[in-house]
C-alpha cells in the first residue's frame, strides 16, 4: 500500500475517531438547548397525531431541538430511527413502541449510550433496561368507563346482551383494557353477560364487519364497549345498518362506551348517543413525558412509572368536564 | 379424475368451511347470515378479481389496500369540500386508473420488478393518503353511505356491483383477446414476445384493470364503513393475494379464473372471519386459523403447480 494511502486511511481513523468520541451533544455544547429524539410507531389515529402535537408545543416552550421519525408500524426500521437518533447525539428520546417486546433493544441501545428515555403510553416488558414509562392506568380507566356503562345498564332492570371489540392482541393497551372491562363484567354478573368478543386488530373494516356479524348472530345486543373511540365509526355503521343507532334517552339505545377521548366520541357524547368515554390526558401525559427527560439530563432521579390517571367523561359531566377531553379540542374535517 | 378434483379444491374447502360452522353454531346456516356474509366479501371478492387479472400476468401489486385508501382519501375529501356525491364516485375510479396507470408504467417502463414498484406505491399512496386526510377520520353524509343499504332488485348493491364486475372482469379473461394475451404472458413472456404480443401493453393494461378494482372495491367498503380512517385499506393486499390464490390463480401466473375462482376465495376468507365470530372464538384464535387459511392457500398453489407441471 502506498504512502499516500495510508495518510488517507491514517486522517479516515482520526475523523472517525473524533466523531465517535463526541459524545456530548453538540447542541447542548453551543447554548445549552436539548436535541430532543421523538420516535413515534405510528401516526395512524387522532391519538397519536394529538400527541405528537402536545409533544411539539411541550418542547417548544422548552426551546428544544426536536428530531421526529415514524416508524408506520414496523418495529425493526424503529429499531433503526432510534439508533440513527443515538447516532446523531440526541440528549433524550420519548419513544412511542409498538408494543412491549420490541422496544427492548431500543432501550438497551439508549441505555448504552447514555441516553435518557421515555416511553409514552406504552410499557416495556421486564427486564428492559433503565427507562421511564409515561402511560395512561388503561384498566383502571377502562375498569370506570365500564363501571359507568353498567350503572346505565343496571336502570334497564334486566340483564344486557354485551359486545366487546377488542384491540391488537399484541398491544399492552388493548390487553389492560379487555381485562379491565373484564373484571367488571365478572362483578356484575346480574347486568351484564358478554356474547361477543370481536378482535379488530385496531382496524376500522374487521370492526365493521365484526360487529355487524356479531348483531347478525345476536340482535338482542344492547352494550358495546370499544377499545379504542377511533373504532367509533364502524360501530356507528353497524347500528344504523341495523336500525340501532338511538339516542341515550330512546328505550331501545344500545349502551354505548369507549376509550381514548377522540373528536368522533366527544361528538357522540355531545348529540347524545354515548354512554360513557374513558379520556387519556394528551397534554398531562406530554408535559411529564418531557418534564421527565429534562429532569433526567440534569442528573434528577425520576420515578420509572409516571401515570396518567385520566377521567371518564359521560352525559353526567359532559358541559363541567369537556374542555379536559381532547377531542373537544381536535377540529374535524368540514 | 384427479385433475378435475384438484381443480374443483377452493370449492370442497369452501363446502367444507361452511358445514363445519354450520354444525358449530345454529346461527351460521341461515339466509340473513348468507345475505351478510355475500355483502362482506363484495369488496373482497371485486379485490380478488383484479388481483387475479394480475397474478394471471405473472406479476403483483402489493399496493391495492393503499390504492383504496388514497381513493377513498381523494372521494372524501372532494365530498366533504363540495358536497357532491356524483363527483366523489367519478373521482374513485379516476384515482384507480391514474394509480394503475403508474404502476402500468414502473413496471414496463420503467423495469421494475412488480414486487418492489407496487411495495413502494404501498408507502407513498398511505403516506399521501393520510397527508390529504390529516390522519382524521372523515365522516361521510348520509347521501353517501346509502349506498351500502340500497338494493337492486331485491339485492343489496354491494353484491350487484361486485357480480357485475366479476362478470365483466371474466369476460374480460375468457372471451377477449387481452384476456388471452394475458394469460399467455403469465404462461411465458418471452413466448409471447416471441408470438407478437405487445407485453408491455398488456401488463400496463392490467395494472389500469387491478387501479379500477381497487377503486371499486374501495367505493364499496367506504359506503359500509361511513368513514374514511387513517386505517382503511390496511392489509387488504395480503386477503386480495389469498383470496385469488385459494380460488385457484397460481401465483407462477399463466392459470386461475375470476368466476368461480375469485370469488370463492373471497367468501372462504370472509367465511372464515365471519364464522369465528358466530361462534365467539377465543379472539386468540383469529390470527392462528387466518394464517393457517393463507398456508393452505400457498400449498394448494404448490400442488395445483407440481400436478399441472408433470402432466
Amino acid at each position: 500500500m502506498s504512502w499516500r494511502w495510508m495518510r488517507y486511511l491514517l486522517a479516515s481513523a482520526m475523523l472517525f475517531a473524533a466523531g465517535c468520541g463526541n459524545n456530548k451533544p453538540a447542541a447542548q455544547q453551543i447554548d445549552g438547548q436539548l436535541r430532543i429524539g421523538i420516535a413515534f410507531e405510528t401516526l395512524q389515529t387522532e391519538y397519536w397525531v394529538a400527541s405528537l402535537d402536545n409533544l411539539r408545543n411541550e418542547l417548544n416552550k422548552r426551546n428544544a431541538e426536536i428530531v421526529e421519525v415514524v416508524a408506520d408500524g414496523d418495529a425493526n426500521r424503529q429499531l433503526e430511527q432510534v439508533q440513527s437518533l443515538i447516532t446523531r447525539h440526541v440528549d433524550g428520546i420519548v419513544l412511542v413502541p409498538k408494543d412491549s417486546r420490541t422496544c427492548v433493544p431500543m432501550i438497551r441501545a439508549a441505555n448504552k449510550a447514555n441516553i435518557p428515555i421515555v416511553l409514552y403510553n406504552r410499557g416495556a416488558a421486564t427486564g428492559a433496561g433503565p427507562h421511564v414509562v409515561v402511560v395512561a392506568d388503561n384498566r383502571s380507566i377502562t375498569r370506570a368507563t365500564v363501571s359507568k356503562m353498567v350503572e346505565v345498564a343496571r336502570q334497564r332492570g334486566r340483564k344486557l346482551k354485551a359486545a366487546i371489540l377488542i384491540g391488537d392482541l399484541g398491544d399492552i393497551n388493548a390487553i389492560e383494557r379487555r381485562e379491565g372491562f373484564d373484571e367488571i363484567v365478572a362483578e356484575n354478573p346480574d347486568v351484564v353477560e358478554v356474547v361477543a368478543r370481536i378482535p379488530t386488530e385496531w382496524n376500522q373494516e374487521k370492526a365493521f364487519a365484526g360487529i355487524t356479524n356479531a348483531l347478525q348472530a345476536n340482535p338482542e345486543i344492547e352494550f358495546i364497549f370499544c377499545s379504542s373511540d377511533f373504532l367509533f365509526p364502524s360501530v356507528i355503521s353497524a347500528l344504523k345498518s341495523a336500525n340501532r343507532y338511538l339516542p341515550v334517552n330512546d328505550p331501545n339505545h344500545v349502551v354505548l362506551g369507549g376509550f381514548d377521548g377522540d373528536a368522533t366520541a366527544y361528538g357522540m357524547l355531545k348529540e347524545g348517543y354515548l354512554d360513557a368515554d374513558g379520556v387519556q390526558d394528551v397534554q398531562f401525559e406530554c408535559q411529564q413525558a418531557v418534564d421527565a427527560l429534562y429532569k433526567m439530563n440534569r442528573g434528577e432521579t425520576v420515578d420509572a412509572v409516571l401515570p396518567d390517571p385520566g377521567f371518564v367523561i359521560h352525559q353526567g359531566n359532559l358541559e363541567t368536564d369537556a374542555e379536559r377531553m381532547w377531542g373537544s379540542q381536535v377540529g374535524s374535517h368540514k | 379424475m384427479t385433475r378435475k378434483l384438484v381443480a374443483q379444491l377452493p370449492f370442497i374447502v369452501l363446502l367444507v368451511v361452511a358445514f363445519t360452522f354450520s354444525l358449530l353454531t345454529p346461527k351460521f346456516a341461515t339466509t340473513a347470515n348468507a345475505a351478510n356474509l355475500l355483502t362482506q366479501a363484495s369488496s373482497a371478492a371485486v379485490l380478488a378479481g383484479g388481483m387475479s387479472f394480475v397474478l394471471l400476468a405473472s406479476c403483483i401489486d402489493l399496493s391495492v389496500g393503499s390504492q383504496m385508501f388514497f381513493a377513498a382519501a381523494v372521494a372524501g375529501k372532494l365530498l366533504l369540500a363540495y358536497e357532491s356525491v356524483p363527483l366523489a364516485i367519478v373521482a374513485m375510479p379516476l384515482v384507480g386508473v391514474c394509480c394503475g396507470a403508474v404502476h402500468g408504467l414502473l413496471v414496463t417502463w420503467a423495469g421494475l420488478a412488480p414486487f418492489i414498484a407496487t411495495m413502494a406505491s404501498l408507502f407513498v399512496l398511505r403516506g399521501a393518503g393520510l397527508w390529504l386526510t390529516e390522519t382524521r377520520a372523515m365522516n361521510l353524509p348520509a347521501e353517501f353511505t346509502g349506498y351500502a343499504d340500497a338494493t337492486v332488485a331485491g339485492f343489496p348493491l354491494p353484491i350487484v356491483i361486485a357480480c357485475v364486475t366479476l362478470l365483466a372482469l371474466t369476460y374480460l379473461h375468457r372471451r377477449t383477446a387481452f384476456g388471452r394475451q394475458i394469460v399467455a404472458i403469465g404462461h411465458d413472456r418471452e413466448e409471447a414476445y416471441k408470438a407478437g404480443i405487445n407485453c408491455s401493453r398488456t401488463i400496463w393494461q392490467v395494472y389500469l384493470v387491478s387501479g379500477v378494482c381497487c377503486a371499486i372495491a374501495g367505493f364499496i367498503s367506504l359506503t359500509q364503513l361511513g368513514t374514511v380512517s387513517p386505517s382503511f385499506g390496511r392489509d387488504r393486499e395480503f386477503n386480495a393475494i389469498a383470496a385469488a390464490v385459494l380460488g385457484g390463480t397460481s401465483l407462477s401466473g399463466g392459470t386461475g379464473s375470476i368466476l368461480p375462482g375469485a370469488a370463492i376465495g373471497a367468501i372462504l376468507v370472509t367465511m372464515v372471519f365471519n364464522g369465528l365470530n358466530l361462534i365467539d372464538a377465543n379472539p386468540y384464535t383469529y390470527p392462528l386459523i387466518t394464517g393457517t387459511v393463507i398456508l393452505f392457500a400457498i400449498l394448494c398453489d404448490a400442488v395445483r403447480h407440481r400436478h399441472f407441471a408433470t402432466r
